[in-house]
């Protein structure tokens, strides 16, 4: 599988604060990946080296493609209307946006309105539109889901998946789990500007060990357990509860969110 | 140039949406004119010789120093900035698109005037009406270079409303269109100097291309242009 991006040894500071530190992965082609990490960690820094939108102080950036940049923070001329900036933006670089895609984006059901005047979600996806002006092979979408409602967030994610299909090679930086999680290929947990983690979700389930949460309920109470082992552990407190007397109403058994895993390694454990 | 002559069309359809540019580009002039006007020609009647070119420069100088400005602040110090640079297009097209913008709104403007002043005040039209277009075309494009300047160095609006009304208020109080020049202290004339009003005034008024009136106007020009390239570069960073 070839490379769309490959990182060596990628370092930035700002002031005598080391943002990233020698930060080497690589992005494969047609993938969905990840970057994950906690505020400060150095994600948007690390999209905007790539992106060409910040110097770095060292290292190397190689990138194979066109890129389309969906940036977390945004913002276009207030009185703007959504297709007045679409057309600018393509004319300027020499393409055409297909209707149909500004259709799946549902640019003309606020067409008519001015940039101001548009909810968050419609300017997520105007920017969304805007990225993909270039017709781009590599498509960055920093946050792209912060601020929408569930249905946004929704209808977005399939847009992502259908741009996948399409061919897009595409990296997003994420707080949302559950996203990485419904939408990744790969990811990477950016800690300290390192890579602390690199790989599938499985991966990581592997990597930090599969931790199950038990919650059984009887008439009296509700206790929780954790368990490496599920059988074994099952097992042995149903029969600590048969033996004493109490009756089992139901059982709930949770695998551990990928949260909790990002936290684990964010954190060195 | 399809896409830059799009841009140059979107930029005027903007402008035209915007409040601001309809309040400093035309009410605030044409009312100022209105009320002004009425009265310079009342107490000083030999006001209507220069009626045109007093109402003008002070139209353009409030149009380009309080006009452009936000929307030079509004590009270039919010995520506009990157999201242009992002997508492709290059920096200095919003600052070349809302001057051109600008500078076709000050024109008409300035026509305005130019056919009104003489129907509601009697006003002397200029000898020559060639030279005078041509001396205004000039005035305006450095009445804009400088107010160019101050919207790429100064990061928010609040700031820039007071930078500009800094430089706003010496420019007409100083350029000779309030009061002739030769009654102000001479620290006055010369400080007046420094502003493309006073220079502006005196082309449009005396008619004349004179390279010694014009010299100063294409130093400023020249000067305005270096400093927002510089500040550009320094946004790029």
């Amino acid at each position: 599988m070839s490379n769309a991006i490959q990182i060596s040894n990628l370092q930035k500071s700002y002031a005598n604060h080391m943002v990233l530190n020698g930060l080497s992965f690589c992005v494969h082609q047609g993938e969905i990946f990840a970057l994950l990490g906690v505020n400060g960690a150095g994600k948007t820094t690390t999209l905007e080296c790539i992106e060409g939108l910040r110097r770095y102080d060292g290292g190397s950036i190689r990138i194979n493609g066109k890129m389309g940049i969906q940036l977390q923070s945004a913002s276009l001329p207030e009185h703007i209307r959504p297709l007045e900036a679409v057309k600018l933006f393509a004319k300027w670089n020499q393409t055409s946006l297909d209707p149909s895609t500004l259709n799946t984006l549902g640019i003309y059901e606020f067409a008519k309105k001015q940039y101001f005047q548009l909810s968050t979600g419609q300017k997520r996806r105007l920017h969304l539109a805007l990225a993909l002006t270039r017709n781009p092979d590599i498509l960055f979408l920093d946050e792209p889901t912060a601020g929408l409602d569930v249905e946004g967030r929704i209808a977005l994610h399939e847009q992502i998946r259908q741009l996948k299909n399409a061919g897009k090679t595409i990296i997003l930086a994420s707080h949302d789990m559950a996203e990485v999680e419904n939408l990744c290929d790969r990811l990477a947990i950016l800690s300290e500007g390192r890579i602390a983690f690199i790989g599938t979700v499985d991966q990581l389930n592997e990597a930090v060990g599969k931790h199950y949460n038990i919650a059984i309920q009887t008439e009296k109470r509700t206790e929780n357990y954790k368990s490496d082992n599920i059988a074994e552990s099952l097992l042995r407190l149903l029969t600590q509860y048969k033996e004493n007397g109490e009756t089992v109403l139901d059982i709930n058994i949770d695998r551990g969110s990928l949260e909790q895993h990002f936290i684990k390694i964010t954190k060195g454990e | 140039m399809g896409a830059f002559l799009y841009g140059v069309f979107l930029q005027w359809k903007l402008d035209m949406r915007s409040k601001t540019l309809l309040i400093t580009c035309y009410i605030v002039p044409l009312l100022f004119f209105a009320v002004m006007g009425g009265i310079f020609t009342s107490v000083m009647p030999q006001a209507k010789d220069t009626l045109i070119q007093s109402m003008t420069v002070f139209g353009v100088t409030m149009g380009a120093l309080i006009g452009l400005p936000p929307s030079l602040v509004e590009i270039y110090s919010t995520d506009i900035k990157k999201v242009y640079k992002a997508n492709g297009v290059p920096l200095y097209l919003g600052l070349v698109l809302t001057n051109i913008s600008a500078y076709i709104h000050l024109f008409i403007m300035s026509v305005v005037l130019y056919f009104a002043a003489p129907l509601a005040f009697n006003a002397e039209i200029p000898d020559n009406p060639e030279r005078y277009f041509i001396s205004l075309a000039v005035f305006i494009a450095v009445s804009l270079s400088i107010a160019s300047i101050i919207g790429l160095a100064v990061k928010d609006q609040a700031k820039t409303s007071i930078v500009s009304i800094i430089v706003f208020l010496p420019s007409i109080l100083l350029s000779g269109i309030m009061f002739p020049i030769d009654l102000l202290p001479k620290a006055f004339q010369t400080a007046g100097k420094i502003f493309p009003a006073s220079w502006g005034y005196r082309i449009m008024a005396d008619y004349i291309f004179q390279l010694k009136n014009l010299l100063p106007l294409t130093v400023l020009f020249v000067l305005a242009v270096f400093a927002c390239i510089i500040l550009l570069r320094r946004l790029d960073k």
